[in-house]
C-alpha cells in the first residue's frame, strides 16, 4: 500500500502559518498557505525550502488547496505564487476567491504601514495570483489530473470556508482546515459523508476545550454594549474586513431591532459594502435561516449599521463603531481608539486575541499606560473587554466529525502535544474506535500506518461492512456517540414509554342486521380463513386479530349499511391490508 | 542594553524559569532571543553575563526544572548557544557539560554551531558525535536537519584546528573528531538502506558547499570511490541527493578543471540516471563555467533527449531540422515519455523549464539549436492542441497522451515566449504566431493558458524587428494582427473574468508599445476592441473594470478611439466623465486605483482633455480622491497634486551633488499666481488634510509634498513673510487633524497657507512617519513589558486572532 506522508511547512504547534504538504500515492498537495501575524520579517511565512530544494515547484506540487480566506490559511500563497515561483493551479470554493484578494489587500496595507517590510507582495500580485485559482463549488469532484481528485465539503467556520477530500486510486485524506460542528448566525454546522478515508487532518486548536454556550457568550456581549451606550460612552470593536465582524454585525441588527434602539452603529471604511456584497453573493453558503427567509429581508441588509466617516469619531453622545484593523496595529481602528481611550465610559471590545507588538495585545494584558509616538503617554481609562467569537470546533465537534468520516487515522494539527493526546483517548473511549494517530507537532513526516478493521460499537447489530444485510433498531445518538440498537433496547436504555401508531379504514358492508350480529358474521369468517393466527371476538362486540381490531357500527342514514372500522398497528401493516381487501370483498353468503 | 531593559530582565528571568507563570505567545520568545543577538553583537557578551547574573541563574535553572515548557527550554539553550559563542563567556559559563544533557533538542544542537574553541581539545564531549549521529535519523527532520549541520560544522572545525599543513590523503593525521565522522560518513554511504545514504550524500554536499580549503579535496579523494560505486546500484539510491552532491563538487572552486575522475563520475551518471534526475545534473553541468567540452555536449544531448523524441514522432522524413539527428533515441527517456500521462507530462515540463533557464544564460551551448528549438516548442503544443501529425506509434502515443494537457502547454508556451529572443528563420516564425493564435482562439483553452498565450505572443509581436519605416512592422505582422483582434474581441465577451482582465492587460501592453504605429491603428481601429474595452469598465468583476480603466486609458492617450462613435471629441469627453464616476461611484478600490493612475498619467503626459482646463480638471480630481475611502487612492491624489505642483512652480531640485547645476528654469508664472491656483484647485487643503490621515503612506506622502512646496517657495526670495493672522495660521492646521475641516476652503489665501506651512515642522512631522507604524511597540523595552504583563492573561487563545 502507497504511503501517505504529512509534512508541516508552517509551524505544526502554533497557531498561524497553517501550510501541510500531503504526498499521497506519488502526488503532492500543499494544503493552505498561511502566514503568522506575530512577524513582520520572514518567519511570517511558511518554510517553503523543504520544497524547493526538490527542484521546481511546478513541478513538485500537483496543485494547492485554500481551505478558506483567514490570512492563516492563505497570507502566504501571493509570496508563494508570485515570489517563490509555483506556477500549478490553486483550488478554493467561490466565495474563498472572492473574498481572498480584500483579506490580502488589507494585510498589505498593514504591512506597508509597518515600514522596511521587504520581501511583499504587490497589488498586482494578488491579483496575478487570483487568477491561478480554480474555484470549486460543494460536493463537485474535481478532476486535478488523470490520477489526483479533489471534493470540497462544507465546513461552517467562515462563509466559504471548506474541508478538502483528496484521493489517488483507492487512498486518501481528508483535510479539514478550520471548522465549526455548532451552526451560527450566519453559518451552517461542518458536515462530512462517511468518506472513510485513510486519513483525517484535523485541526484541534480547542482540542481540550468544550466551550461554554455560545448564547451565554452573546448575551454579554450585547449587554455590555447596551450599558455603555445606555450611559453615553462610545464603543469600539476593532475587526478585520470579514468573517467574525459579519457575525457581530447580524447580532446588534437584530438586538437594535428588537430593542427598538436609536444609538448610531457605524462600520468603518467601506468595507460593510463590500463585505455585505459577497454574503448576499453567496447567501447559499449562508445558514438555512439566513437562506429561507432572504427573499423577505435580506439579513446582511442592515438598517442600523452605517458606514462611518472619520469626522463622526468626534460627535458628542453614544455610538458602536466597527473599525479595521483588529488588533489595533495601525489605521482607523488606532486612531479611534486614541480619540477614545480617556473616557472611562467608554469600551472596547475586542473580539479576538492580539499578537504580541500591538496595542490591542497591550491593553489585553491589562497595561494601561502605553507609550505613543512621540513619548507621549496615552493613559487608557476605557473599559476593555474581550470576547471570543471564533468559531472552531471543540473536542465534541471534532469527535463528532471523527464520527462523521469514520477516517482509517487520524492526525491533530493546530494543538499542543498534551491537548491532542488528550483527545486522543477522549476519542478512542467516546466512539471505541481503535484510532492510529499522529500528534503534528514539530516533526514534519508521518508515514501514516493502516489499521485494519475497526472495532464497532453496539450490540453485535451492526453487519459487516462488506456484506450488506437489512436490519431494524433504533440509531442512538448520545454524547457524540451513534449506537443501533433494537427499540426495546433504546426503550429501555432512553427511559421512554412507547407510542403506537395505527392505522384505520372503514370498509361499508351491505347487511341489515344489527351490528352485533355483523360482528359475529365477521368474526366467524376470519376464523375460517386465518386458520394460523389468533381470531378473538372480545366481549364489547369487536374482533381482534393479532393487533388488528375491527368494530361494526351502523352509520344513521342508512339502515341496510354497516360500517366496518378497521384499525391495525405498523408492525401488522401486510396483515392489516389483507383483510381489509378480504372484508371489501364482502362476507360469505352461507353465513347470512 | 538601555536602562530600561536592564531593570526588566531579572523579573522576565524570573517569569520564564517559573513553570506557573505562561509565557505570551510563541513569537515572544523568538522575539526576544533577536533581541539577545542584535545586544551581543553590539557590546560584550562577556560583560552583559557579568551585570546581569538573572542570565546565568536563568541557565543553570532551567537545567534543573523538571516539568518546564519546551518553548522556553529550547529558548534557553539557544540564548546559552549565543553567549557561548565567544571563548570568554564560554568560559564563564563553562556550559560544556551541559550541551548534550538535553536529548533530542535540535535548538541545542544549534548551541554548538559556532564556537572552535570547543573543539580544540582532542575529545570535547564523550559521546558528543555519537549522539549527533543518532540524531541524524530524528523524526523531527527539524532535529535531523540541525543534527546533520552540525557535523559539518564541526568536521570543518577540527580541520580547521587540526591540519595545519596539506592534510595525507588517507587521513590518518587527521582529527579525531574529523576521523569519527568520515568514517560514519564511508559507513552510511555503503548502506542499503536509502536514508542513510541521503544523509551521508547531504553532509557531504553541505561540507562542499561551504568549505572550500584543500583538505576538502582529500576528502573527496577519499570518498568518491564510495560515491561512484552508489552509480553501479540498481536502482540508484538517493539520486536526488548524488545529483546535489556532484553539482557541489563540480562547483567548488578546489577543483580544478583538470579533475578527471569527478567528470567521469559526471558522465557515468549522466548516462545511468533516470530521466527525473539526469535533468537538473545535466542542467547543472551546462551552468558550470569551466567544464570539459566533451561533457557539456554530452549534457545537452541529455537535456534535448525528450524533444527530440518528439520531434522525431512527429515531423515526416525528410522534414525541417531534428534535434539530434542521427542519434539514437535514448531508451529510459522514450519509456518515461510513454510511461504515463504524469511520467511524460512532468518529463516535458521539466525539459522546456531547463531549457528556458538555459537560453538567456551567456554559458549557453554554442551553436544553440534555435530552429530545431522553435520547432520543438510549436509541436509540444500542437501534440496539447490536438493538431499535429504523429508519423510514428510514438508520436501517435504522444497525441493521445499530450491532448488537452494544461500542464505541459503553460511550460511550453513559457518556452516558446523566451524563444522570442533569437532569430529564427522567418517561416518558422510564422508557425510560431501560428500556435500561438490557435491557442488563443482554442474554446477549450483554460484561462491560465490563455494569459501565457497571451504573454507570449506579446513577447514575439515585441521582438519582432520593425522595417525602416517606422510605421511599418514588417510583412506579416498586418495580417497577424486582424487575426489577434478578433481573437481578442471573442476574448474581451469570455465569461471567466479572469479571460477577460488578460486579454485588458495584454491590449494594455501592446498599446503602449505600438500605439504609434500605423499598422496597428489601423488594425486596431477596425476592430471593435475599443469599443468592447470601453463596455468593461461596467463589468461586474472589480480586477476587470481596474484593467478596463487602465487599457481605455492607454487607448485614449494614442487617440485611438472608437470611431464608430460619430464625435470623436465627444466620446473623449465622455471617457473622461465615465472615469470620474468610476472615481467617485466604484464600490471597489481596484477601479478606483486604475482611474487615478490613469488621470495622473493624463497630467504628466498633457492630455488633450486635461490641458483643456488643467485647473478645474485637478480640482475636480482632488476633491473626490480626498473622500476616498482607499489609502491608496489618496496617495494617488497626492502623486497628482506633486505633478500639478511641478508643472505650475517647475520640476523638483535636482539634489545630486555632482550634477551639473542648471540655470533655475524661469518659473511658469509668478508665485502668488500660482499660489493662487493652488488654493484654488483646493490642492492645500487636500494636503494638509492627507497629513493627519490614519494611513501612515498617505501622511508620509502628503509631508513629502509640502516640504517640496516649502522648499520651491523658498526659493522665491522676493517673497514677503506675511501672516495676517498668527492666531488663526496656527489653530488652521489642527482644525485639518481634529476633522473640523470638512469642507474645503475655496477662499483661503496664498499668504495664509504660507503661514501655515511656515507654521509646520514637518522635518519632525516626516521623521516621525518614517518610522514603523508598531516601532514604540516593536522596541524591546515594550516586548519585555508585554511579557512581564501576560502572566496568566489569554492562555490558548492565539487561534482567535484568525
Amino acid at each position: 500500500m502507497p504511503e501517505i506522508r504529512v509534512t508541516p511547512l508552517g509551524a505544526g504547534q502554533d497557531v498561524g502559518r497553517s501550510c501541510i504538504l500531503v504526498s499521497i500515492a506519488g502526488k503532492n498537495v500543499m494544503l493552505d498557505c498561511g502566514m503568522h501575524m506575530g512577524f513582520n520579517d520572514d518567519r511570517r511565512f511558511p518554510d517553503f525550502s523543504y520544497i524547493t530544494q526538490n527542484g521546481r515547484l511546478t513541478d513538485f506540487l500537483d496543485c494547492v488547496i485554500i481551505s478558506h480566506f483567514h490570512l492563516d490559511h492563505c497570507g502566504a500563497l501571493p509570496y508563494f505564487s508570485e515570489m517563490v515561483g509555483y506556477d500549478g493551479p490553486i483550488y478554493m470554493t467561490h466565495p474563498t476567491q472572492a473574498i481572498c484578494p480584500i483579506l490580502l489587500e488589507d494585510y498589505r496595507k498593514i504591512a506597508v504601514d509597518k515600514k522596511g517590510e521587504a520581501n511583499f507582495f504587490t497589488s498586482q500580485m494578488i491579483k496575478d495570483c487570483m487568477k491561478k485559482v480554480v474555484a470549486v463549488h460543494l460536493h463537485q469532484t474535481v478532476q486535478v489530473d488523470d490520477e489526483l481528485e479533489i471534493k470540497a465539503y462544507y465546513a461552517g467556520h467562515v462563509l466559504g470556508a471548506a474541508m478538502f477530500q483528496i484521493k489517488v486510486g483507492s487512498e486518501s485524506v481528508v483535510y479539514t482546515g478550520d471548522y465549526n460542528m455548532t451552526p451560527d448566525r450566519h453559518l451552517g454546522a461542518a458536515w462530512i459523508d462517511k468518506c472513510r478515508p485513510n486519513l483525517l487532518i484535523t485541526e484541534s486548536t480547542y482540542a481540550t476545550t468544550i466551550r461554554d454556550s455560545k448564547r451565554c457568550r452573546e448575551r454579554d456581549f450585547l449587554k455590555k454594549v447596551h450599558e455603555t451606550v445606555e450611559r453615553g460612552g462610545k464603543v469600539l470593536i476593532p475587526v478585520f474586513a470579514l468573517g467574525r465582524a459579519q457575525e457581530l454585525c447580524i447580532l446588534l441588527e437584530t438586538f437594535w431591532e428588537r430593542m427598538n434602539l436609536k444609538v448610531p452603529i457605524y462600520f468603518s471604511t467601506g468595507l460593510t459594502e463590500k463585505a455585505n456584497h459577497y454574503y448576499k453573493l453567496f447567501i447559499p453558503w449562508t445558514n438555512q435561516k439566513i437562506r429561507k427567509t432572504f427573499v423577505q429581508r435580506n439579513m446582511f441588509e442592515f438598517k442600523h449599521i452605517k458606514a462611518f466617516d472619520r469626522a463622526f469619531a468626534d460627535n458628542p453622545g453614544p455610538m458602536v463603531v466597527f473599525a479595521t484593523p483588529g488588533m489595533l496595529h495601525a489605521g482607523q481602528s488606532l486612531q479611534i481608539f486614541r480619540k477614545w481611550a480617556g473616557n472611562e465610559k467608554n469600551m472596547v471590545i475586542m473580539p479576538g486575541y492580539c499578537v504580541q507588538g500591538t496595542v490591542g495585545h497591550k491593553i489585553l494584558s491589562g497595561q494601561r499606560k502605553l507609550e505613543m509616538e512621540g513619548r507621549q503617554v496615552l493613559e487608557v481609562k476605557m473599559q476593555v473587554e474581550y470576547m471570543s467569537f471564533s468559531a472552531h470546533a471543540d473536542a465534541k465537534g471534532i469527535m463528532q466529525l471523527v464520527g462523521q468520516a469514520e477516517p482509517e487515522s487520524v492526525l491533530l494539527v493546530h494543538g499542543e502535544a498534551k491537548k491532542m493526546e488528550f483527545l486522543k483517548q477522549k476519542i478512542e473511549q467516546e466512539l471505541r474506535r481503535q484510532l492510529a494517530w499522529a500528534a503534528c507537532t514539530e516533526t514534519p513526516q508521518h508515514p501514516c500506518r493502516h489499521l485494519a478493521g475497526a472495532a464497532e460499537a453496539g450490540d453485535g447489530l451492526l453487519p459487516e461492512a462488506k456484506k450488506p444485510r437489512l436490519l431494524h433498531g433504533t440509531l442512538i445518538m448520545k454524547d457524540s456517540n451513534f449506537r443501533l440498537v433494537s427499540s426495546e433496547q433504546a426503550l429501555k436504555e432512553l427511559g421512554l414509554a412507547e407510542h403506537q401508531l395505527r392505522f384505520t379504514c372503514r370498509v361499508h358492508l351491505h347487511d341489515t342486521r344489527k351490528e352485533q350480529e355483523t360482528a359475529l358474521r365477521v368474526y366467524s369468517h376470519l376464523k375460517s380463513i386465518l386458520k394460523d393466527h389468533c381470531v378473538q371476538h372480545l366481549p364489547d362486540g369487536s374482533v381482534t386479530v393479532e393487533s388488528i381490531l375491527i368494530q361494526a357500527a351502523a352509520p344513521s342514514e342508512d339502515p341496510g349499511t354497516k360500517v366496518l372500522l378497521v384499525s391495525w398497528t405498523y408492525q401488522d401493516e401486510e396483515l392489516g391490508s389483507f383483510l381489509t381487501s378480504l372484508l371489501k370483498k364482502g362476507l360469505p353468503q352461507a353465513l347470512s | 542594553m538601555d536602562l530600561e531593559c536592564s531593570r526588566l530582565l531579572p523579573a522576565l528571568c524570573a517569569v520564564l524559569v517559573d513553570p506557573r507563570q505562561p509565557v505570551a505567545d510563541d513569537t515572544c520568545l523568538e522575539k526576544l532571543l533577536d533581541w539577545f543577538k542584535t545586544v551581543t553583537e553590539g557590546e560584550s557578551s562577556l560583560l552583559l553575563l557579568q551585570e546581569h547574573p538573572c542570565l546565568v541563574e536563568l541557565l543553570s535553572h532551567v537545567l534543573k526544572l523538571q516539568d518546564l515548557s519546551p518553548g522556553v527550554l529550547s529558548f534557553s539553550l539557544r540564548v546559552a548557544g549565543i553567549f557561548a559563542a565567544q571563548e570568554n563567556c564560554f568560559q564563564y559559563l563553562q556550559v560544556g557539560s551541559l550541551l548534550f544533557s538535553q536529548p533530542g533538542g535540535a535548538p541545542g544542537l544549534r548551541l554548538l554551531s559556532a564556537p572552535p574553541f570547543f573543539l580544540s581539545s582532542p575529545a570535547p564531549c564523550p559521546g558528543a558525535v555519537d549522539t549527533i549521529f543518532s540524531l541524524q535519523g530524528d523524526s523531527s527532520l527539524f532535529v535531523a536537519s540541525a543534527a546533520s549541520q552540525l557535523l559539518v560544522h564541526i568536521l570543518a572545525l577540527s580541520m580547521r584546528g587540526g591540519a595545519k599543513e596539506q592534510p595525507c590523503l588517507q587521513g590518518d593525521d587527521w582529527p579525531t573528531c574529523a576521523q569519527k565522522i568520515m568514517g560514519h560518513v564511508e559507513e552510511s554511504l555503503c548502506s542499503t538502506v536509502t536514508p542513510k545514504v541521503t544523509q551521508a550524500l547531504n553532509i557531504l554536499t553541505t561540507t562542499f558547499g561551504r568549505c572550500q580549503s584543500p583538505w576538502t579535496e582529500a576528502l573527496w579523494v577519499r570518498l568518491s570511490a564510495s560515491v561512484a560505486c552508489l552509480l553501479e546500484r540498481d536502482p540508484i539510491p538517493a539520486a536526488h541527493s548524488l545529483v546535489d552532491l556532484l553539482l557541489c563538487v563540480a562547483r567548488s572552486p578546489v577543483f580544478g578543471s583538470s579533475n578527471g575522475s569527478l567528470w567521469e563520475m559526471v558522465a557515468q551518471a549522466l548516462s545511468c540516471l533516470g530521466p527525473a534526475h539526469v535533468g537538473p545534473l545535466a542542467l547543472g553541468i551546462l551552468k558550470l563555467e569551466h567544464c570539459p567540452q566533451a561533457l557539456r555536449t554530452q549534457a545537452f544531448q541529455v537535456l534535448l533527449q525528450p524533444l527530440a523524441c518528439v520531434l522525431k514522432a512527429t515531423v515526416q522524413a525528410p522534414g525541417p531540422l531534428g534535434l539530434l539527428d542521427g542519434m539514437a533515441d535514448d531508451a529510459m527517456m522514450v519509456d518515461a515519455l510513454l510511461a504515463s500521462k504524469s511520467s511524460c507530462a512532468g518529463l516535458l515540463c521539466r525539459t522546456l523549464a531547463h531549457l528556458e533557464e538555459l537560453q538567456p544564460l551567456p554559458q549557453r551551448p554554442s551553436p544553440w539549436p534555435q530552429a530545431p528549438l522553435l520547432g520543438a516548442a510549436v509541436t509540444v503544443l500542437r501534440l496539447c492542441d490536438g493538431s499535429a501529425t504523429p508519423v510514428s506509434s510514438v508520436g501517435g502515443h504522444l497525441c493521445a497522451t499530450l491532448a488537452g494537457c494544461v500542464r505541459v502547454q503553460r511550460a511550453a508556451l513559457d518556452f516558446l515566449g523566451m524563444l522570442s529572443q533569437g532569430t529564427s528563420p522567418q517561416e518558422l516564425v510564422t508557425q510560431a504566431l501560428a500556435v500561438l493564435l490557435e491557442c488563443l482562439k482554442s474554446p477549450g483553452s483554460s484561462p491560465t493558458v490563455l494569459k501565457k498565450a497571451f504573454q507570449a505572443t506579446l513577447r514575439w509581436l515585441l521582438s519582432s524587428p520593425k522595417t525602416s519605416s517606422c510605421s511599418d512592422l514588417g510583412p506579416h505582422i498586418p495580417q497577424f494582427l486582424r487575426e489577434l483582434f478578433l481573437v481578442l474581441q471573442k476574448r474581451l465577451c469570455s465569461p471567466c473574468w479572469e479571460v477577460r482582465d488578460s486579454a485588458l492587460e495584454f491590449l494594455t501592453q501592446l498599446s503602449r508599445h505600438w500605439g504609434g504605429e500605423a499598422d496597428f491603428r489601423c488594425a486596431l481601429l477596425a476592430s471593435e476592441v475599443p469599443e468592447l474595452a470601453w463596455q468593461l469598465l461596467q463589468d461586474p468583476e472589480s480586477y476587470v473594470r481596474a484593467s478596463a480603466v487602465t487599457a481605455t486609458g492607454q487607448l485614449s492617450s494614442w487617440g485611438l478611439h472608437d470611431p464608430t462613435s460619430p464625435q470623436h471629441a465627444v466620446a473623449r469627453q465622455s471617457l473622461l466623465r465615465e472615469l470620474l464616476r468610476i472615481l467617485s461611484a466604484d464600490s471597489e478600490g481596484f477601479p478606483r486605483r486604475a482611474v487615478m493612475q490613469v488621470f495622473t498619467e493624463w497630467l504628466r503626459d498633457g492630455h488633450a482633455d486635461v490641458t483643456r482646463d488643467t485647473e478645474q480638471f485637478v480640482a475636480t480630481v482632488l476633491q473626490v480622491a480626498s473622500r476616498d475611502l482607499d489609502w491608496e487612492v489618496r496617495v494617488q491624489g497626492l502623486e497628482l497634486a506633486l505633478v500639478f505642483l511641478g508643472q505650475t512652480l517647475g520640476p523638483p531640485h535636482t539634489h545630486c551633488p555632482y550634477a551639473v547645476a542648471l540655470p533655475e528654469a524661469a518659473p511658469a508664472r509668478p508665485l502668488t499666481e500660482a499660489l493662487r491656483a493652488l488654493c484654488h484647485v483646493g490642492l492645500f487643503d487636500f494636503a494638509f488634510r492627507a497629513l493627519f490621515d490614519c494611513d501612515r503612506p498617505v501622511a508620509q506622502k502628503s509631508c513629502d509634498l509640502l516640504l517640496f512646496l516649502r522648499d520651491k517657495i523658498a526659493s522665491y526670495n522676493s517673497l514677503r513673510e506675511a501672516s495676517p493672522n498668527t492666531d488663526s495660521v496656527e489653530a488652521a492646521p489642527w482644525r485639518w487633524r481634529a476633522h473640523e475641516q470638512t469642507q474645503p476652503q475655496e477662499d483661503q489665501e496664498p499668504e495664509a497657507v504660507l503661514a501655515m506651512l511656515r507654521s509646520l515642522d514637518l522635518e519632525g512631522l516626516q521623521s516621525t512617519l518614517a518610522e514603523s507604524s508598531d516601532h514604540v511597540e516593536k522596541s524591546p523595552q515594550s516586548l519585555l513589558q508585554d511579557m512581564l504583563a501576560t502572566g496568566g492573561f489569554l492562555q490558548g487563545d492565539e487561534a482567535d486572532c484568525y
